[in-house]
């Protein structure tokens, strides 16, 4: 069984940047929700 | 085949990047959802109130 990993990444690696993947991706959507519940108060699109 | 344990999400999400290197693909993967997300509203605005604002 090959003991390093398909990219090359260890075990601390990838949980270390999956925590800050997480992090800036719900910064990502917070700030798109926000933009649309904006953009909604001037001027709902339905 | 060995019997391989099916993951469970969210709290098995980080194994991604024990197949997919993000020193390689962070970006591209950063760019495809910019893209969509730039293609999706262009085909929003054909459709939407917003195009008078631009004089659409």
């Amino acid at each position: 069984m090959a003991d390093t990993s398909i990219s090359g990444l260890t075990v601390e690696q990838a949980k270390e940047f999956h925590e800050q993947f997480k992090v800036t991706y719900t910064a990502f959507a917070g700030i798109a929700a926000l933009a649309h519940f904006l953009v909604l108060a001037w001027k709902p699109w339905f | 085949m060995a019997d391989i344990p099916r993951p469970k999400n969210p709290q098995d999400d980080w194994k991604i990047w024990l197949v997919v290197n993000p020193a390689t693909w962070l970006i591209p993967i950063l760019m495809s959802v910019f893209l969509l997300g730039i293609l999706i509203h262009a085909l929003l605005f054909t459709v939407s109130p917003y195009g008078a604002y631009w004089g659409g």
